[in-house]
């Protein structure tokens, strides 16, 4: 028998005598029910995709350098970016001083792969070795120049804080499916390259209620903040003080009648869930050799990328709706060849694994991967270039991301920058359009999910966002 | 007639009882939510011809005799055939926007415009008039009100709550904390009929009082620790709580309170209380991002205080107006950029400092420093009595070093180093030729271009906190060119210091990271000519800052032109030796090195007067000084007057040193300050900071009232028209949100808004009465706070029925007293003073609390890492824990607290597992515990019952009933068997926490209690005032 079944048999016992008939019912929907519900009215339409992962790759990897093939600039190396292509857009302030802005072609070699022919880097083999499987957006562009707001925009659809994160819209939208976890998670993992801070704001809830925030899984003792008893308390001695907890609710909720109260009985007993479910998610030691095998061997290593994209795996097994990873370390100013390699031997192999395993397990239909950074990055050096090394400044005009699965049509390339991948000259996707997009996947209109805060409907996409349908199969 | 019956039908089913329909309860919000978008102030921009936010406008001939709105006749009105039509292209509103009107909605339109269409201005627009208080039977006012709409719905308020329950609440309510047994008892035992009324007077003297008004008051304020974005480091604003929490204790007119955050530094004779008062408006996040655009985070600011002040002081969304004209609301794109201009003419930089206070701000000691400083500066009075040279002594002196030739003066006191060149082996040559040459006072070093002086390690250790100044000759026989000293990375843009010429020009940078993190400043002209010999000095205060930095070239203050301004980091490689020892003619690489001279170089750890760097210019020696000059005497009496005077002397500069580093440790407030010349304010286009359209002046929206009679139209007249008795919203929307605080939600829903898209007060009359005492009682606010505790209302017991919690889910209609949720501070707070833990003094800096490892690093730049305090800084209120913006508290997140990114007025309260989790298994939380089990072991008496119920006494202020009484023991029993079982276990769980632990007495039954106490601190009531 299962474990929480024993439990919940254990606590039925005792209220047998002890507890009120009011907090049994309460506690029966607060099992069967899920942690919270859809809204009315949701879906707005049949779904392609019931989950998303995204992956986020903090700090802005390099276009140029991973997907965005531009053959042409090996002749134009250290020529300065010509004023046409500049057409006099506004830099960050480290390199509007810049005196040149010399073009650094990649140093990396590309190839095409798969069926769709693919242009991708050296840097990547593992993604390659997956394209058809990858939907690539290569016209993404975004408003802000800086990481803090960068990354606040991707993640609430607008630039200054206080609005919902992305995945606390669709945890408030789409409710959770699983009693026993929250509907939006959160992983960070460390690169070794040069990191930018994170926020928390960029997994808040902003002015949704608190419950949809993302929660943050970390590695080490303590998956969740305050998980697990304190030293020298059992299971047992746990179980035993909910009970004990609930019998004295129930007598004040028998006083009062206060609502408040069967829902406060109800989350005890999450918590209690949550402390066997959370340990049990996070244990990768019952998972097959085939498994880190798959995710390269950083896999095994608890809170790397690796660890972090089998546990997203096993996050969407257990029906939780939106996953979130943010891989830090990508803010290559200088340096980027050396730094790059680092990352991308980091995250190329879990990322593109975390999609084969999807694939194979039946649950990539489902499943929204994502896998972008904030902005993309300048094709001229920012300090010197040199036959090997070069850095590169945030360039939001145009960046690349990818999607797999949840109807997203792999093989696709979708949009076209120019020869300097610094204008878009076809397609161009905003992030209004790609929450548009993905949130279109899921079954919702994204003019129809809105929360009235300070007297306006806000959504996640403001007032902008087209459905990219070209993206889909 | 069967469209009337729906209408009466679903207006009763909305929960209003009367037929009459009423523009501003009934039809406006209907208005505004689903038509003011397209029909309300922007439809011009939009080129919508029919406007329904203004009546003549919404009545009028829209073309071939179509109305919108016919009164008295639905029929005839175009709006109701739009809102009815079946067709998909005149449907109204159309489909596209998704806000369809519900069935109610029409019918509550349709029947406003059958009774009439009657016109209301928006009420809150109209300046409240003190309403007459309803006939009824005991109570206060309040009561009044609140029964009577009771009366209406049928339904009867609830009998006083008991009074344990009485004081539990307000005790929690006026402090934050819970009473003490003692209170209880002294209050249980006090028969008087006015026993409740002299409890809530002496809660309102308390403290604490002061303290727990503030915290929500820092929710509005946004204030925080950090500056927020990306970098996210340190400032220092809680002299300004400080004042929040002094102001709430002295019970300041409130009126004065808004005045003093809005436009204290622009007060007649502003006192440094005032100044300090604004930093209200400094409290937004600042971003240190670099590669910002400084200009458009300047405009973030100023717009951050146009939603803080609008939203705190006057209930409005102005910021909403920021890309266009205002959806909802007749506020204009225009008037938003002038109510902007009044907040946009800060001295402020658009990237801010990324460590500490960015300017404008002001020091402002507490107590005990301003005491210190009054203790310093009588002893340096007494000192300086002792120190009056005798002329006849000096002179005599004087003449005694005639025969010295070489005794050129400098000032003596804290000078680390003199290198006159006269003895080669002060310093080491590295490569190149380097030659000792006849110089400017005795002999000089001169430098090939190539080579350098090594001057070692152990010199000119300056960092970017510490006083210096370095003084000495140089000469070229070209214009000077080139590093004259550094003590700096070899390397251009190296990390560290130093002072160059460039072509006659000089160069001083402070550099800890080029780009980023330094200071850089370049004199306006070139200053040094070739050919001659020039006394160039570097001063610097320890200011971080480049108006702590000043250059002199032979005695004269140099123009310098500002290149950067933003020094955070330590120079001096965290803290270690600098890589390179101080270097005479070297600096910024090998290309830079200096070809002259180099004379007579003077180090100091201190900042010297303009008046001794102009006499040391002067190159004389001592006897051809001035006998009566401050330098001469103090030379004097340095080295020459007798003992005992310089024995004084010495204490006198030793004094003087304490009194500098007294002074540099005051902590700062960031504060309003505006610009000699008023920065000008453009419309900008889309609300983007690059695309500035109309100029515009400050200004007020013209729906609003205009500035008082003689008030300037700056920010201090705006804070004087907030205040004024005809602003219809300031005492609205402020004396909601102290109900709010009370009662859980405000009589206005939407405490943040007021506006045409506000909920309508659920008691109009009473928001009005109460609005109008507040500012007839001199803006009393205690007054005000003891008139709603005071009420039978908030006295009212909180339990409830399933009935009402069905017809009124949030208690409305106040037909019981109020049972919420404890706020995060509150639940922290009351856990340490159950357990004895608190530390309750008042005010102070911020303290850092047991936090869970790693939650910064993961997360921040630099390894940013949380030190945790020990002692007494584990144990203070929750208001001054330390508010990182980016990463905040985790126990203050998972209770709902506002993250303190931007001002949040409405409270919020969610129920989840985080936070069952936070507090059994939280250190703060488990301590506690241990603590409170000791108390109750210790101090409860001698049985397990006595025990227990002394328990429920400190935690819930009341007795346990037989029930509750039984399963508490049984856990206990259960607990005791438990650790007896495993005592190992016993001393493994009672190890939480650095407070002391006695493992001498019993463990096994510490830990019992320990388990009991945790269990009584996670009952829903302890979490509850109720």
């Amino acid at each position: 028998m299962h474990p929480l079944l024993a439990t919940r048999r254990h606590f039925f016992r005792r209220s047998a005598t002890g507890i009120g008939l009011a907090a049994l019912g309460s506690l029966l929907d607060a099992e069967q029910a899920p942690v919270h519900p859809r809204l009315p009215g949701l879906p707005h339409h049949a779904p392609k995709a019931k989950n998303v992962i995204l992956l986020f790759q903090h700090g802005a990897p390099s276009q140029l350098d991973l997907f965005d093939w531009k053959p042409a600039l090996a002749a134009r190396r250290g020529e300065n970016l010509p004023d046409s292509i500049r057409m006099g857009q506004r830099l960050t302030g480290m390199t509007a001083f810049q005196e040149s802005f010399p073009t650094a072609p990649t140093i990396f070699r590309f190839a095409q792969h798969g069926q769709s022919r693919a242009w991708l880097s050296e840097l990547v083999p593992h993604m390659a070795a997956q394209a058809d499987d990858l939907c690539f957006v290569k016209s993404l562009h975004t408003e802000a120049i800086n990481h803090d707001p960068a990354v606040t925009f991707i993640q609430t659809g607008f630039q200054l804080a206080g609005r919902p994160s992305f995945g606390a819209w669709v945890a408030y939208g789409l409710g959770s499916e699983n009693q026993n976890l929250p509907a939006y998670v959160v992983m960070v993992s460390q690169g070794s390259g040069n990191t930018q801070a994170l926020a928390d704001r960029a997994f808040g809830s902003g002015f949704l209620p608190t419950k949809f925030a993302g929660v943050k899984f970390r590695g080490g003792a303590d998956p969740v903040l305050y998980l697990s008893d304190p030293e020298g308390y059992s299971r047992e001695a746990r179980r035993r003080y909910l009970d004990d907890l609930a019998r004295l609710n129930q007598i004040q909720l028998d006083d009062y009648q206060d609502p408040e109260i069967a829902t406060r009985i109800s989350q005890y007993e999450m918590a209690f869930r949550m402390q066997a479910s959370v340990p049990e998610l996070s244990d990768l030691s019952q998972e097959p050799e085939s498994t880190f095998a798959l995710y390269g061997p950083d896999s095994r290593k608890p809170g790397s990328y690796a660890a972090n994209c089998i546990l997203a795996r096993r996050l969407v097994e257990r029906g939780v709706r939106f996953v979130q990873l943010f891989h830090r370390g990508w803010d290559q100013h200088s340096n980027l060849p050396k730094e790059i390699r680092t990352q991308c031997r980091e995250t190329d192999q879990p990322s593109a694994a975390l999609v084969a395993d999807l694939k194979q397990r039946g649950l990539l239909k489902d499943t929204i991967v994502i896998w972008m950074g904030e902005f993309g990055r300048t094709v001229y050096s920012q300090g010197t270039l040199t036959e090997t090394n070069y850095g590169r400044d945030h360039h939001p005009r145009c960046f690349t991301a990818w999607m797999a699965g949840g109807g997203f049509k792999g093989g696709l390339t979708h949009g076209q920058t120019d020869d300097f991948s610094y204008n878009i000259t076809a397609d161009p996707v905003d992030l209004h359009d790609l929450h548009a997009t993905i949130l279109h996947a899921l079954g919702v209109d994204h003019t129809r999910l809105t929360f009235k805060f300070q007297g306006r409907h806000y959504r996640l996409t403001d007032v902008k966002g087209q459905v990219v349908q070209p993206l889909f199969s | 007639m069967r469209r009337f019956a729906l209408a009466l039908a679903l207006a009763r089913a909305a929960g209003w009882g009367a037929a009459e329909v009423e523009f501003n309860r009934d039809v406006r919000p209907v208005l505004s939510d689903k038509c003011f978008s397209c029909h309300g102030v922007d439809a011009k921009a939009k080129n919508i011809a029919l406007r329904l936010d203004v009546e003549a406008m919404a009545k009028a001939d829209l073309g071939g005799g179509r109305r919108a709105i016919v009164p008295g006749a639905p029929e005839a009105s175009e709006m109701i055939r739009r809102i009815n039509s079946e067709s998909k292209a005149k449907k109204m509103p159309p489909v596209f926007t998704g806000h369809g009107l519900t069935d109610a909605e029409r019918a509550t339109l349709t029947e406003w415009i059958r009774q009439g269409a009657k016109w209301q201005k928006h009420w809150s627009l109209i300046p409240a008039v003190r309403p007459a208080v309803p006939a009824a039977k005991g109570g206060n006012a309040i009561d009044a009100f609140v029964r009577a709409r009771l009366d209406k719905e049928n339904l009867k308020p609830a009998a006083e709550a008991s009074r344990d329950r009485l004081i539990r609440r307000v005790t929690l309510d006026l402090t934050g904390l819970p009473p003490t047994p003692g209170e209880l008892r002294e209050f249980l035992e006090d028969r008087s009929p006015h026993a409740y009324d002299k409890l809530v007077d002496r809660l309102l003297d308390r403290p604490q009082y002061g303290e727990r008004m503030a915290m929500r008051w820092l929710d509005h304020a946004r204030y925080a620790d950090s500056n927020g974005y990306q970098y996210d480091g340190e400032r220092v604003m809680w002299r300004w709580r400080d004042y929040v929490i002094d102001s709430f204790n002295r019970n300041k007119r409130f009126d004065q309170f808004v005045m003093e955050q809005v436009a204290g530094d622009l007060m007649p004779g502003a006192t440094l209380e005032q100044k300090v008062a604004t930093g209200f408006q400094r409290n937004h996040r600042a971003n240190t991002e670099l590669g910002i655009v400084a200009e458009e985070y300047q405009v973030e600011y100023v717009i951050d205080r146009v939603e803080t002040n609008s939203a705190v002081f006057l209930g409005l969304t102005f910021g909403c107006a920021r890309c266009h004209n205002h959806k909802y609301d007749p506020l204009t794109q225009k008037e938003m950029y002038q109510f902007y201009a009044y907040f946009n003419n800060v001295p402020e930089q658009g990237r801010a400092m990324k460590y500490g206070n960015s300017p404008p701000m002001i020091a402002d000691p507490p107590q005990h420093q301003r005491e210190a400083m009054k203790q310093i500066e009588r002893e340096i009075e007494q000192t300086r009595q002792g120190l009056r040279a005798d002329p006849r002594r000096v002179s005599v002196w004087r003449q005694s070093l005639a025969g010295d030739g070489l005794r050129y003066w400098h000032p003596g006191f804290d000078l680390k180093r003199k290198l006159s060149f006269e003895d080669p082996e002060q310093t080491r040559a590295n490569a190149g030729i380097v030659q000792f040459v006849p110089g400017r006072i005795g002999r000089a070093v001169q430098l090939d271009g190539t080579a350098y002086l090594d001057a070692g390690f152990a010199t000119a250790n300056f960092d970017i906190e510490d006083r210096f100044t370095v003084a000495f000759w140089a000469r070229s026989e070209k214009t000077p060119d080139g590093a004259l000293f550094s003590r700096a990375n070899d390397k251009p843009r190296g990390r560290g210091f130093g002072l160059e010429a460039r072509q006659g020009h000089l160069h001083v940078h402070f550099t800890s990271d080029y780009d980023d993190d330094a200071i850089r400043m370049t004199s306006d002209d070139a200053v040094l000519a070739a050919g001659r010999w020039h006394h160039v000095a570097l001063r610097y205060t320890g200011s971080r800052m480049a108006e702590g930095v000043r250059v002199y070239v032979d005695g004269m203050p140099v123009a310098m032109k500002v290149e950067l301004d933003n020094l955070y980091r330590p120079l001096n490689n965290g803290g270690k030796e600098f890589p390179e020892p101080l270097r005479i003619g070297a600096g910024g690489g090998p290309n830079r090195r200096f070809a002259g001279q180099i004379d007579e170089m003077l180090i100091w750890a201190r900042t010297l007067a303009e008046e001794d760097l102009a006499l040391l210019a002067r190159g004389e020696l001592l006897r051809d000084q001035d006998l009566d000059s401050r330098p001469v005497r103090e030379a004097w009496l340095e080295s020459a007057a007798p003992a005992a005077q310089q024995a004084l002397w010495k204490k006198y500069v030793e004094l003087e040193q304490k009194r500098e580093a007294l002074e540099r440790s005051y902590p700062t407030v960031m504060i309003m300050a505006e610009n000699p010349r008023r920065r000008e304010t453009h419309i900008l286009i889309r609300g983007e900071y690059n695309r500035p359209g109309e100029k515009v002046e400050p200004g007020l929206p013209s729906f609003l009232p205009p500035l008082p009679a003689g008030a300037s139209n700056d920010r201090l007249g705006l804070a004087q028209w907030m205040v004024a008795r005809d602003n219809p919203l300031t005492a609205r929307v402020n004396i909601n949100r102290f109900w709010q605080m009370l009662f859980g939600t405000g009589l206005v829903k939407t405490t943040e808004d007021f506006g045409s898209q506000g909920e309508y007060p659920s008691h109009p009359e009473l928001l009005d009465w109460l609005a109008v005492e507040f500012m007839e009682s001199g803006w009393d606010l205690k007054h005000m706070v003891r008139l709603m505790v005071t009420s039978a209302t908030y006295r009212q017991d909180s339990r409830t029925t399933p009935e009402l919690t069905q017809r009124d889910p949030e208690n409305r209609l106040l037909a019981h007293g109020p049972r919420l949720r404890l706020p995060a501070e509150a639940i922290r707070d009351q856990a340490l003073a159950v357990a004895g833990l608190m530390e309750k003094r008042v005010g102070g800096p911020s303290v850092k609390p047991y936090q869970p490892a790693g939650l910064w690093e993961e997360q921040s730049m630099q390894n940013m890492d949380y030190q945790q305090d020990h002692g007494e800084g584990l144990y203070r209120r929750s208001l001054y824990t330390y508010w990182k913006r980016t990463i905040a508290p985790p126990m203050m997140v998972n209770f709902d607290a506002s993250t303190r990114e931007s001002c949040v007025v409405r409270e919020s309260r969610t129920n989840t597992p985080l936070q069952a989790l936070n507090l059994m298994n939280d250190v703060t939380f488990l301590e506690a515990g241990r603590q409170m089990g000791r108390r109750m072991l210790q101090e409860g008496g001698a049985t397990d019952e006595a025990r227990i119920q002394y328990g429920m006494q400190l935690l819930l202020a009341r007795q346990a009933r037989p029930r509750e009484l039984a399963v508490l023991k049984e856990s206990l029993s259960y607990h005791r068997d438990y650790f007896a079982s495993n005592p190992a276990r016993a001393r493994q769980y009672l190890n939480k926490g650095e407070s002391p632990l006695d493992l001498r007495g019993k463990p096994v039954e510490q830990a019992a209690y320990m388990a009991l106490a945790s269990l009584m601190m996670n009952l829903d009531e302890a979490l509850t005032k109720d």
